[in-house]
């Protein structure tokens, strides 16, 4: 049987260190809210430089000050996002506030060239008529929503901090009961999961779900809750005493 | 073990590891930054058993958002030095360019086949120019160039109009550079297109100054920052083109892999252009228009694009083949 897909934006990466890490992949509605934002403070920071500049204008002179003018709309246009992203944090101002910021698909920081690379393909990703359809359409073709740019520059868009699960504890264990066949590592960790978030469940939404693994537990409704809930306690317990 | 026990046990050195890269984000860590790489191998280690032995959700993302920060300030990239811009400027650009003869004659001839066209034209068929420049392009030339003597320089009379010029040239010319980069997205499709249209339009601007203003105004204001400019097209030109190649023939490679390769490829040949063209965008600011001879203008004009054809072909020869 295939691998099922997966319905999680968690993308496992294996570092040098022989260790696994989670980062978890950022859609586009939160990035285009980041792209609001800078776009706000680009709007924001050309209006009021250019008002400072207008009236310097009568000091400096007209020319002067219209061509320092255009240079801001290129650096604005240009390497606003450039020099965020290369930077430290790795983020816009705007993905800062949404709490994004841009990695290398190795979860590393991206280097200078893959700011380049990705920000100056923005242009195609914005097309047609900077409605970024371009960009849209790549985002949900690719398993990572990477936009046209990301994909040249190998970077992905993650959470900064992965938000914290809403933790309500579990129902307690009543019993432990090993599972009557021996399973996979995925399979003891959907285990474990079923039960870390049971709290947070209706019962009727826990039957449902518990419903799905019947075949496992040999139960439905209630029952077959009961007995995952037991697997996992024993399956949890068991590993702990290793 | 249970996960409390585990946590508990290991508790004191997390949260020095936590503290010692919070302090490192902000860049106050001193002589301690050394502990970093064993804390970090032995968060590491807490973390997989964490997975393994299934400590649950809340201790295993806090493992995991410790070793990612960790990973993050270990594996940050050294920024560019002075040094680097050098050895750029010597030897990485042209050696970037030569590696990709064969991308500079294409983006060559995709610029100037179709400028020589208009050129001619001008001399047989008029109407081709008339048909891409119309009427407002026509007549913005003789504004410019159709007078008997140089009517730039007493344009560019007024305070801080060289200034202004400089700007408009970055703003415009080398936004124009990046665009044609970006175009090799489109399966080079766009690229190709810019390339085209700027020889249709340039070439045909020359044919009309040529045949129908004072050619001496328009060639002896063009031939200073001609090079740079037009070269620094054909360079973005390649540097899109790589791209656009990736896509369309990626070779062994995954399609993917390929333009992640190719985008990293382009790198020097777009910073080379942009650097080009923002040496032109000086020149024409601050040279083309001055009120100096012309054949000191000519002169200059050769004598940059001997520099660049001696720069392309020499520069960066000796320094073997550098990745």
């Amino acid at each position: 049987m295939a691998e099922p897909e997966k319905l999680d934006t968690l993308q496992a990466v294996e570092l040098a260190e022989g260790i696994e890490i989670r980062l978890r992949m950022a859609g586009p509605m939160l990035r285009a809210g980041a792209y609001a934002i800078d776009f706000l403070i680009r709007g924001l920071v050309l209006a009021v430089g250019g008002t400072a500049v207008a009236f310097a204008g009568i000091a400096i002179g007209g020319n002067v000050a219209g061509g320092m003018m255009l240079l801001a709309w290129f650096l604005m246009d240009w390497l606003y996002p450039v020099f965020f992203e290369a930077g430290k944090r790795g983020a816009t101002p705007g993905k800062r506030a949404m709490g994004l910021r841009v990695v290398q698909a190795t979860g590393s920081p991206i280097t200078l060239g893959q700011a380049v690379v990705r920000n100056f393909l923005r242009f195609i990703d914005g097309m047609p008529f900077f409605t970024y359809c371009f960009g849209l359409t790549s985002c949900l073709a690719t398993r990572r929503f990477q936009r046209l740019g990301d994909l040249a520059a190998g970077t992905v868009v993650i959470y900064d901090r992965i938000p914290k699960p809403p933790m309500v504890s579990p129902p307690p264990p009543i019993v432990a009961v090993p599972p009557p066949v021996g399973l996979t590592v995925n399979e003891t960790r959907a285990l474990a999961l079923f039960r870390e978030r049971a709290g947070l469940w209706s019962d009727g939404r826990r039957a449902e779900i518990a419903d799905q693994a019947a075949a496992l537990s040999g139960a439905t409704g209630a029952e077959g809750v009961n007995r995952l809930m037991a697997m996992a306690h024993w399956l949890q317990q068991k590993r702990g005493g290793l | 073990m249970t996960a409390g026990d585990f946590e508990h046990r290991n508790e004191a050195r997390w949260a020095e590891y936590e503290r010692l890269i919070g302090l490192m984000e902000r860049g106050k860590a001193g002589a301690e930054a050394e502990q970093l790489p064993r804390l970090f191998r032995e968060l590491s280690l807490d973390l997989s058993l964490a997975e393994s032995r299934m400590y649950g959700a809340s201790v295993t993302e806090r493992l995991n958002e410790l070793v990612i920060r960790g990973y993050e300030l270990i594996y940050r990239t050294r920024r560019g030095t002075w040094e680097n811009a050098v050895s750029f400027v010597a030897v990485k650009f042209p050696q970037a360019v030569r590696r990709e003869w064969r991308l500079f004659w294409l983006c060559n001839g995709v610029f100037w086949l179709p400028f020589f066209a208009m050129m001619l034209s001008a001399e047989h068929d008029i109407r081709w120019i008339q048909a891409v420049l119309g009427a407002d392009g026509m007549a913005g030339m003789e504004q410019m160039y159709g007078g008997r003597e140089e009517q730039l320089s007493h344009l560019r009379s007024e305070y801080g109009s060289n200034f202004m010029m400089f700007c408009f040239y970055i703003y415009n010319n080398v936004a124009i550079d990046f665009r044609i980069f970006a175009g090799g997205m489109a399966a080079g499709v766009g690229t190709l297109f810019f390339l085209l249209f700027n020889g249709l339009h340039i070439g045909a601007a020359a044919g009309y100054a040529n045949h129908a203003c004072n050619p001496e105004s328009f060639w002896s204001f063009v031939a200073g920052h001609s090079s740079f400019e037009l070269l620094g097209m054909v360079v973005s030109g390649m540097a899109g083109m790589r791209l656009g190649l990736a896509i369309l023939r990626p070779g062994r490679l995954p399609r993917v892999r390929a333009l992640t390769e190719a985008g990293r490829q382009a790198l020097p040949l777009i910073y080379g252009a942009a650097l080009m063209t923002t040496l032109a965008a000086v020149v024409e600011g601050f040279w083309s228009a001055q009120g100096i001879p012309s054949d000191w203008k000519y002169l200059a004009g050769i004598f940059g694009w001997v520099v660049h054809i001696t720069y392309f072909l020499l520069a960066g020869r000796r320094s073997g083949h550098a990745a």
